[in-house]
């Protein structure tokens, strides 16, 4: 029984079918570790991931950086890139500038 | 059992109602149609719609449009149900891949779901296509695009200083909905541009900035009126993916009268609407865009004219035309409404 002037009215809410994955396990070190740079193509992205480059490397013994650009802010990295990233790199770096 | 599972809230008077809706982030701050069993589902079965049906899943976030939660946003937004095949159209285009819905949907940009209807549905349901066809005044122009907005925020998510990180937005975000008037243009209608039959009705949604008014000032030259418009697309910016350019009846007399076609306009706004690389470096002081060639280069609005889009709308009196920009690398979408 509903009283007068009740209303059941329904939620109009939706959600993400995708699982939370949650966030990588961080490595202990970065000592011998290949390092990924994932640039979003913004004006000096680049030049910003390179600079986080060379300060990881003064204080690490990286073993090499890779170097990816994903061509536009807007959209996501194609999932080839990705999976090169993941076979190719232990850590990637994202950033974005402007 | 009517299969509609989504949870249910009952309030004790329609003021709670109301107050629910507005917490939360449920909703684009006016108040709402309380979404109740029955007006949901006259929604969903004048679509001939299960509310299970899915009737777009968008990739990026993962989102699964189901017929229940389109039609609850609906009701929401003031929709007679014979407005659904519309936003059933609309919410297949913008899950497309190209329409990048998750990008634009975030973008301190701050788009808005740009629906413009061709076709004769669009007299048949009440979609204003003449005076302020872009304005207030009709409930399918005002509740067809605010279910959209309210779709945005409710199940993809984008809710305002949530997942929506627009700086400005803008009042399109409330509801951005017009028709093209076939009346007025003097070529095939947007709808046989993209593909469609003429007798066929169409959504076409874009990634839309704020609308810019052009007045050109009573030119009744094309190439006159035209130049005030395309200077006018310059505030747009440069790399932009698409602008829509909308004329009046009187521009579109004008038009007939010089015998000018659609692909003309296109090409005339994509000519003119340029500056050079030089002329663009100087705006940017922390960045050089162009080097080499593209310094004398004229650099347009958009890249080529399959990037314009020109229709036909408003009232009868007044020499103006409208731009609308569209984000960055999204493709608008044209999508037949089925009935």
């Amino acid at each position: 029984m509903t009283q007068e002037n009740e209303l059941i009215t329904l939620d109009p809410r939706g959600g993400s079918m995708h699982e939370n994955t949650g966030i990588a396990q961080r490595p202990g070190t970065l000592d011998g570790l290949v390092i990924g740079l994932l640039s979003n193509n913004k004006p000096n992205s680049e030049l910003l991931l390179r600079d986080v480059a060379n300060l990881v490397k003064k204080q690490y013994a990286v073993k090499d950086v890779v170097e990816a650009n994903k061509g536009s802010h807007r959209i996501p990295a194609p999932a080839e890139m990705i999976a090169e990233l993941a076979d190719q790199c232990d850590v990637v770096i994202a950033a974005t500038a402007e | 059992m009517n299969g509609l599972t989504s949870s249910r809230t009952r309030h004790s008077s329609y003021e709670d109602a109301q107050e629910y809706y507005m917490s939360d982030g449920m909703g684009d701050g006016l108040p709402v149609v309380p979404p109740t069993e029955s007006m949901v589902q006259a929604m969903l079965d004048y679509a001939g719609l299960a509310p299970s049906d899915i009737i777009a899943e968008e990739g990026v976030r993962g989102v699964s449009f189901t017929a229940e939660k389109v039609a609850i946003n609906a009701v929401m937004a003031g929709c007679k149900p014979e407005y659904m095949p519309v936003i059933v159209a609309a919410v297949l285009a913008v899950s497309e891949r190209p329409f990048n819905f998750h990008a634009n949907s975030t973008s301190t940009n701050g788009v808005s779901v740009l629906v413009i209807v061709s076709g004769d549905i669009a007299k048949q349901i009440g979609i204003n296509s003449s005076t302020v066809a872009m304005g207030h005044g009709f409930r399918a122009n005002a509740t067809i695009g605010r279910a959209m907005g309210l779709i945005k925020i409710n199940v993809y998510g984008s809710v305002p200083h949530g997942m929506d990180k627009s700086t400005f937005g803008h009042p399109g975000k409330y509801s951005f909905c017009f028709a093209e008037s076939d009346d007025v243009i003097p070529w095939e209608p947007l709808r046989v541009e993209k593909g469609f039959k003429e007798s066929d009705s169409t959504v076409t949604v874009f990634a839309a900035n704020s609308p810019v008014q052009v007045n050109t000032q009573n030119e009744s030259a094309p190439e006159d009126f035209l130049s005030i418009a395309a200077d006018a697309s310059i505030v747009l910016g440069e790399r932009h993916s698409e602008f829509v350019l909308a004329l009046s009846p009187e521009l579109m007399n004008y038009i007939r009268t010089a015998g000018w076609t659609k692909q003309r306009i296109k090409e005339f706004m994509l000519e003119r609407g340029t500056r050079t690389g030089r002329e663009l470096n100087e705006k940017h002081r922390r960045i050089t865009l162009y080097t080499g060639d593209d310094l004398d280069r004229r650099i347009p609005v958009v890249s080529s004219t399959d990037e314009i889009t020109v229709v036909g709308a408003g009232g009868d009196a007044g020499p103006f035309a409208m731009l609308i920009g569209a984000w960055g690398d999204v493709i608008s979408i044209t999508k037949e409404i089925r009935t």
